[in-house]
């Protein structure tokens, strides 16, 4: 019942302002990959800010470090990006007050599920990869759906182009498809910041939500390196 | 000495002149009404024993349980009220199986005494919540545990303190108790040493004649985690004693 | 089981802040409360007939333009507030001073953006009280900012405004554009509405890769920007206004007018 509302007032009504039904979603675009290995794991997201045919901005870091070997890769949603990220990084702190120690891979992992999934009638409407070393120094990637389901995996592509990413990564990475004479070869770690390069180039040619620059960091026991790589920028 | 206290002693909310809070104190005192128990640390892991008061023969003594399972990896001890025990350790318990669920990792001894310790020093806060209880807990409390495949002991009072400890007594007969600990505990032990220690303490400060049915005795250690040793067990170490 | 433990284990010690509770705009706690009596009032508090949540905006202000240049920032508006088509106030600033190390310019939503306004006051008011020499650093409004319309999109009841943020932060001069979904992002230049589609253009084509803009170019691309905005922006005016930041403080310059040349206008045709 809108007893006070403009519709009670025609003669206020103006033509020109358009009613527009607010929603508190907006998908501002974005990709991730990453790729773990033995004792590195890999992850590269997209710099690119966009809604629709608009760009907000083109270096928007999407990387989040959370530790010394972790870090967050995530996309959608801009405002629930930053809602999300803010949250973990104060759980983390808490976390790190009162147990005297830093959040392992997994517990961040686990964590982040949760975090996601008390929000479950209200999601975040993000797509997170989330990468790191476990408590063995392997690599070891994490990815989420908007609700919080979280799967342990050893590649992904995730984010506005991550159909198009992930059957490359299942390829390239996981020689799915493939004739193998025995074992499955293990992907050096140059080869993994290469496969995650070439398939940022590829997406930036299909996917307009995808592009500008790519943001790449390696993270291996000596801490954790940061690349950029120049994209189309149209 | 009583009548200087007497003004000071009613509200756990009020210091006395000299900065005590006597409720607090007399707490500490009600644990040593409780049973023995003893706890004693070494390089393979944690021995719990404790005394089981058996005031009737009536009574059936595997009901009376001193030690508990908090989670796979921590176990406790306790002495003095235990209906109160059982409050924290329940405490102790849902703080380790939300730390799992959130973390997806075992909790830490220290925080999982450290959040047993919030609990037990929530007396007389009657803030929002209202329902705090109105009095300290009248338990001291034994933690062991394996944290990253090392062993680990830390023992907590009514006070709230919490402090890690190679070997501790409290209860009753924690004062003998603790004087021959001291004695003889080295860090280097083994762990079937620090069994025989702990039952060759207990049995010099308990009243009644030690045996399999009043003693229990647990062990805590990174291969079987939490296991309480059988009553046939118990038996075999006691007749090794003398 | 104890309360609240499925986010936070509640500590005896409550009251405090409430990481992952929503940030409440007008103060106190609202995370960990359980009663109604607790609650604290919403902005907009429900009336007589419930609660009226903004649909649509009513009176606006159209595009804002920053650019950051070399030792400091500039934010460009027109002095327009529309009421749908009709150019209904036409000296209105939209661009301000909040103290010397940070200003910021509104579009969307004027009547937000006034009540807006009188908390940001009111801060700097409380800012100045303390006498410390501590004011608000841009990257703080923008932030509070941020958490302020992320708090309100997520209770269906947005501030809709989108706001340019600059400054100088420690000496770096800083841009930033909060949006009334809580959508945040930092750059060298930043426009609201129409000017994201006009100047944004206009702008970049001024700038070259690794090298800053002096004020005085800065201010003259503005100029340009407003220009154009004037020309293709039905819901613009060609007085404008200029707030800029420098390490000699923040001043709000203008009202300007735009270059206005119609000589074109004869020879367009096809219409």
């Amino acid at each position: 019942m809108n007893f006070m509302g403009i519709e009670q007032f025609p003669d206020y009504k103006v033509p020109g302002t358009q009613h527009q039904d607010f929603s508190p979603y907006e998908s501002n675009g974005g990709s991730i990959v990453a790729i773990a290995g033995d004792d590195y794991v890999v992850i590269a997201a997209d710099t690119r800010l966009s809604s629709g045919y608009t760009i907000h901005t083109r270096k928007q870091n999407k990387l989040f470090q959370l530790s010394g070997k972790t870090v967050l890769g995530s996309t959608g949603c801009w405002c629930d990006t930053l809602a999300l990220t803010a949250l973990v990084k104060a759980r983390m702190q808490m976390y790190e007050h009162t147990h005297l120690k830093t959040m392992s891979t997994d517990a961040i992992a686990q964590m982040l599920s949760i975090i996601m999934y008390n929000k479950r009638f209200f999601p975040y409407y993000v797509s997170n990869v989330l990468a790191g070393l476990d408590n063995e120094g392997k690599g070891v990637v994490y990815s989420y759906d908007p609700i919080g389901h979280c799967e342990r995996a050893t590649y992904r592509a995730g984010g506005s182009a991550g159909a198009l990413l992930q059957p490359v990564l299942d390829n390239q990475i996981g020689f799915k498809n493939m004739q193998l004479d025995g074992e499955i070869p293990k992907v050096s770690k140059d080869r993994a910041v290469a496969i995650a390069t070439d398939t940022f180039i590829s997406a930036a040619e299909r996917d307009i939500y995808t592009g500008d620059a790519v943001c790449i960091n390696i993270i291996t026991k000596d801490g954790i390196e940061v690349k950029e790589v120049q994209l189309r920028k149209d | 000495m009583f009548l200087t206290r007497s003004e000071y002693d009613r509200g756990v909310n009020t210091f006395s002149p000299e900065g005590r809070l006597f409720q607090v104190e007399y707490a500490i005192e009600a644990i040593k009404l409780g049973s023995t128990a003893i706890g004693i640390c070494t390089s393979e892991g944690v021995v719990l024993a404790v005394e089981k008061r058996i005031t009737s023969s009536l009574m059936v003594p595997s009901t009376v349980e001193k030690i508990v399972e908090v989670d796979k990896h921590i176990g406790c001890a306790t002495s003095g009220l235990m209906a109160d025990a059982r409050t924290l350790i329940e405490r102790a318990r849902v703080e380790c199986q939300n730390h799992w669920f959130v973390y997806n990792e075992r909790m830490s001894i220290e925080s999982c005494a450290q959040a047993v310790s919030a609990l037990a020093i929530q007396f007389g806060d009657s803030g929002d919540g209202g329902s705090a209880m109105s009095r300290p807990f009248g338990v001291a409390i034994l933690f062991a545990g394996i944290e990253e495949g090392k062993p680990q002991l830390w023992h907590m009072d009514p006070s709230g303190t919490y402090i890690r400890y190679g070997a501790k007594a409290i209860g009753s007969g924690s004062e003998g108790a603790q004087q021959n600990l001291q004695d003889n505990y080295t860090a280097e032990m083994s762990l079937n040493d620090a069994i025989v220690l702990a039952l060759n303490t207990l049995k010099q400060v308990m009243e009644d004649k030690i045996n399999s049915t009043n003693v229990e005795v647990m062990t805590m250690t990174s291969e079987k985690l939490f296991r309480m040793h059988t009553k046939e067990e118990v038996e075999q170490i006691i007749s090794d004693l003398a | 089981m104890y309360a609240g433990h499925q986010v936070i284990p509640q500590q005896f010690w409550s009251n405090g802040p409430a990481p992952g509770q929503f940030y409440n705009f007008t103060g106190g706690y609202n995370g960990l409360a359980t009663g109604s009596a607790n609650q604290c009032k919403e902005y907009t508090t429900p009336g007589l007939f419930g609660t009226q949540h903004s649909s649509s905006p009513i009176t606006t202000g159209t595009s804002v333009v920053g650019i950051k240049f070399d030792g400091g920032v500039m934010i460009a508006a027109d002095n327009l507030v529309s009421y749908g088509s009709l150019a209904r106030y036409q000296d209105v600033q939209r661009v301000f001073k909040v103290n010397n190390k940070t200003i910021m310019g509104a579009g969307g939503d004027f009547a937000d953006f006034q009540s807006l306004k009188r908390s940001i006051d009111q801060k700097i008011v409380e800012d100045l009280c303390h006498g410390d020499d501590l004011e608000m650093k841009p990257k703080s409004l923008y932030n509070w900012l941020t958490r302020v319309f992320y708090n309100r999109r997520s209770r269906f009841n947005p501030l809709w405004l989108e706001m340019v943020v600059g400054g100088l932060d420690n000496g770096e001069p800083f841009l930033g554009h909060v949006d009334l979904r809580g959508r945040a992002y930092e750059d060298d230049v930043v426009a609201t509405g129409f000017g994201k589609h006009l100047a944004l253009p206009l702008v970049r084509e001024q700038l070259v890769e690794g090298k800053k803009l002096t004020q005085e170019q800065a201010s003259d691309v503005l100029r340009k920007c407003m220009e154009v905005l004037y020309y293709r922006d039905c819901r613009s005016m060609p007085k404008y206004s200029v707030v800029v930041c420098t390490k000699d403080g923040s001043v709000v310059q203008g009202p300007f007018n735009v270059n206005e040349n119609w000589q074109l206008a004869t020879m367009v045709k096809g219409y």
